[in-house]
């Protein structure tokens, strides 16, 4: 059996997570339970109302991302995104099986371009230089614009078009580029977003990158004026716990993934026989009628719209890589949206949650947490959600503290967003899956 | 380019525009202030120097015209919106309005999309001062912030928020996206996107707005320190002029929508017949991959250009040598001498005109011209006065990318409407006609 040449396929990966600098480190932390949530001691959180811990890529991954990928005037987000899509480029073979002439596409969803939050330094001497600028001249333009021209500019000023020039002279060939932003749906969407290119015949390859680093004062600061963050006290490991019923919130974490999707046309002509997943079909919407809160007609539509695209039965459907936020909100509505579109399934339906791990990387989450819906397919296992240990009997969604070994031909995939963004994709086990590497 | 897709595209149309500008609203004041020779630069003196204190004379948009809807539910979402999304709801409604579309019917078929910048420029002076007020305050950085800045403004400042107001105004449920300037040659990244969501069959109507926020004195350095802008604003400092200096700054908001033809609500104002951005490893090949995009698609040659004339020595430069070898030597317009550089929207803006022009059968002059470069070879810019555009024309956009990293460039074909079909083009749901 082989792929419909019609066929989306995603035929590379690339992630850089507080679980993992790598596809296989974060797929073995999803089934080891092992988080990368802790206590946020870079920054002084005393009196926040809540938000007193953090998803952070840890420093050895760190240190390697940013000797291996970052370069003068180049941000962190970004040195981010290049390790992601190397990584991502490698696995699909795309150097030693090249790709067809023509251009590709890149579609990426950027966070937060400014101070960042790997460093929280970043953001105080960012402070302390308008502060000096402010008590010398105000606010005053010309003044302003004297002092700018005497010093580097703020670093949310950089010109940040150097992005897609540079993946063009990577792949050497250009590129239809898309930087697109739909709050936290943003990485979901992006991928929708690439394979209708390739539906389109404008192009035959594209790759998807997103990165968010943003755990700054400012940001923790606005999401606590939202009452949005987790205000758990105890193991910060805990404090991401979709679905349980003493949740209170998401945490912030930093995080980059980065796909390569292709026709199966084209991946069969280079050689590219085991694809990770198929691309099945999508449904996305818009809500009006507020804007951070979520609405459980909204998930319905555009889980049923993802489904009716791709021409699958409900029955088809082997478990939900949820949005799973750990917001009160969130976690009760999308579990009500899930039990109308599945009914008595709902029992024997298992749903994992990525962020009870690495926490919220906000565009970021959705191609990270696609990796790991495409993984749950290949190798056959459902990730657990370890932090779901007092199961919230008003969601009532099925989540295992273990990870689940069972055949996974499809994956629906959720990614929801503040300003009324909603997302929904299903996954599917292609005819031959990439197998997991052999090690030793 | 893959050559195949051609064959089961659906016809789409404009049937709608909407710009505000610094000559005021509506696309038809600014096409007739441009076919006047009159500019809008902040009332320079005779020397052509901006009045603002800094060097560079920028088109202002007067906001006293623009308004926000009257009802429960837009009062009630007022707080989460600042200026540009006061703008993208003003220009939205214009566009719906020549459409027809009142927004109080929700549908499902119907999208919108964002041509932005970040917005968050709300803060830009509120900041400095909390950065000086913290160093007297004994709170911690992150509880200090979390108490003084203005509640909201985080939400105010993401760009797709406005597109869910623009949502509002439309009714249009199907989807909201924005899409960076960084990419997307002023905003021509915004109207592919949109193409794409039509052609496949995913939406059958897409409202596209951009915003040209007017910009910080921190955001114009740094535009500056990349590429300078022009310091003054008077005859012979606009596009393609031998003296032209650099782009001048602008704003405005801009809103075109697209339908596929065979559900059209609104009057085809005129045909869209192919978009594309690139970006490559230098600006002059994405723009003639860009062009040549567009052009393997068009029945026939385009005969007007309206083109994006940054007025930059460079960008000017690539601009004309990028589309005269491949279309001739086009009466060529733009409309930067006269509003300047709205940056993520102006390629919005400018398809605005060009539909107007269509519907006109007039390209209207390029402002602040008056020696047309002689190194330009084979240029021909309308100056003066309008010039007649032949019926059943076909006109040629383009867009590029302002900045010394920036790559991407876009260009799109307009058509009257009931002029010829692309090559291979569909009227419904895939059946081909050649």
């Amino acid at each position: 059996m082989t792929d419909d040449t019609d066929d989306i396929l995603i035929t590379g990966m690339g992630v850089v997570t507080p679980i993992g600098g790598d596809v296989e480190t974060f797929w073995s932390a999803n089934l080891e339970g092992r988080s990368g949530i802790v206590r946020e001691e870079r920054m002084d959180t005393t009196g926040l109302p809540c938000g007193w811990t953090a998803g952070l890529i840890p420093e050895d991954v760190k240190e390697k991302v940013a000797a291996d990928h970052g370069k003068p005037g180049r941000s962190w987000g970004d040195t981010l995104m290049h390790a992601a899509v190397e990584q991502a480029l490698t696995d699909a073979r795309l150097d030693a099986q090249p790709a067809a002439e023509g251009p590709a596409g890149l579609v990426y969803a950027r966070v937060w371009p400014g101070p960042t939050g790997s460093d929280p330094q970043d953001y105080i001497t960012h402070m302390e230089e308008l502060a000096e600028r402010y008590d010398t001249i105000g606010n005053d333009p010309e003044a302003v614009l004297r002092n700018l021209r005497r010093r580097n500019l703020p670093l949310e000023t950089r010109d940040l078009s150097a992005y897609p020039r540079e993946i063009a002279e990577r792949l050497g060939t250009a590129v239809l580029p898309v930087r697109l932003e739909a709050t936290c749906s943003g990485g979901l969407r992006a991928i929708a977003e690439a394979a209708r290119l390739l539906r389109s015949g404008r192009a035959r390859y594209a790759v998807v990158s997103a990165a968010v680093s943003r755990n700054t004062p400012y940001v923790l600061s606005q999401y606590g004026q939202l009452m949005a963050l987790s205000r758990w006290k105890g193991d910060p490991a805990q404090a991401s716990m979709p679905f349980d019923v003493r949740r209170t919130g998401m945490v912030i974490n930093e995080s980059a993934g980065a796909l390569v999707l292709e026709t199966a046309e084209h991946a069969a002509r280079r050689g590219m026989t085991q694809p990770h997943a198929l691309v099945g079909g999508w449904g996305l919407a818009v809500d009006t009628t507020h804007m951070t809160a979520p609405r459980v007609e909204m998930i319905e539509r555009v889980m049923r719209t993802a489904l009716a695209e791709a021409g699958a039965d409900l029955d088809e459907v082997d478990t939900v890589n949820a949005h799973g936020t750990s917001t009160r909100l969130n976690d009760v509505t999308e579990a009500r949206a899930l039990h109308k579109v599945f009914g008595e399934r709902m029992a024997d339906l298992p749903v994992s949650a990525v962020k009870s791990l690495t926490g919220h990387g906000s565009a970021a989450s959705g191609v990270v947490e696609t990796v790991a819906s495409a993984l749950t397919m290949c190798r056959g296992v459902v990730p657990p959600v370890p932090t779901c240990t007092e199961p919230d009997p008003a969601c009532a969604v099925r989540t295992s503290l273990t990870p689940e070994e069972r055949p996974v031909a499809a994956v629906l995939k959720n990614s929801f967003g503040f300003g009324g963004q909603y997302a929904s994709m299903l996954l599917r086990r292609p005819a031959a899956p990439r197998p997991a590497p052999r090690h030793g | 380019m893959p050559s195949d897709r051609a064959d089961t595209r659906p016809d789409i149309v404009v049937t709608g525009t909407g710009v505000i500008s610094p000559a005021g609203l509506g696309t038809a004041r600014l096409w007739e202030a441009m076919a006047a020779g009159k500019t809008f630069f902040d009332h320079p003196g005779d020397d052509g120097a901006p009045a603002s204190g800094l060097p560079w004379p920028t088109a202002v948009v007067d906001t006293s015209e623009i308004g926000w809807p009257a009802g429960r539910s837009w009062a009630n979402a007022s707080k989460y919106a600042n200026q540009s999304a006061r703008w993208a709801v003003a220009v939205a409604l214009q566009a719906l309005e020549r459409a027809g579309i009142t927004g109080e019917t929700e549908d499902v078929r119907g999208g919108t999309i964002m041509a932005v910048a970040s917005s968050g420029d709300e803060l830009s002076d509120v900041i400095p001062q909390l950065a000086s007020k913290f160093r007297h305050d004994s709170r911690p950085l992150a509880k200090f912030l979390h108490d003084e800045v203005p509640d909201y403004s985080y939400i105010r400042g993401i760009p797709s928020q406005l597109g869910q107001f623009v949502s509002m105004a439309s009714g249009f449920r199907g989807s909201n996206v924005a899409a960076y300037g960084e990419a997307a040659a002023g905003g021509t990244g915004a109207l592919a996107l949109a193409v794409r969501l039509l052609e496949t069959g995913e939406l059958d109507r897409v409202l596209v707005v951009g915003v040209g926020a007017p910009l910080t004195v921190t955001g114009m350095a740094a535009f500056d320190q990349d590429e300078p802008f022009g310091t003054r604003a008077t005859t012979g400092a606009g596009p393609f002029d031998a003296d032209r200096s650099g782009t001048l700054a602008g704003q405005g908001a801009a809103a075109i929508l697209l339908e596929r033809a065979d559900v059209a609500v609104g009057p085809a104002l005129a045909r869209f017949l192919g978009c594309e951005v690139l970006a490559a490893a230098d600006l002059p090949t994405a723009a003639g991959l860009a062009v040549d995009a567009v052009l393997a698609d068009a029945a026939a040659p385009p005969a007007a250009w309206w083109a994006h004339g940054a007025g930059s020595v460079r960008l000017d430069r690539v601009e004309a040598e990028t589309v005269l070898p491949r279309v001739g030597n086009l009466p060529v317009t733009g409309s930067k001498g006269t509003i300047g550089n709205a940056f993520e929207c102006s390629a919005l803006i400018d398809t605005a005109l060009a539909v107007e022009s269509l519907d006109r059968g007039e390209l209207p002059p390029v402002g602040l011209l008056g020696r047309p470069d002689p190194g330009l070879t084979g240029l021909d810019p309308v100056i003066g006065e309008a010039r007649p555009v032949p019926p059943a024309a076909t006109v040629l956009l383009t867009a590029l990318n302002q900045g010394a990293q920036a790559t991407a460039a876009g260009a799109l074909l307009l058509a009257a409407p009931g002029e010829p079909a692309a090559r291979g083009r569909t009227t419904d749901h895939g059946e081909a006609h050649a």
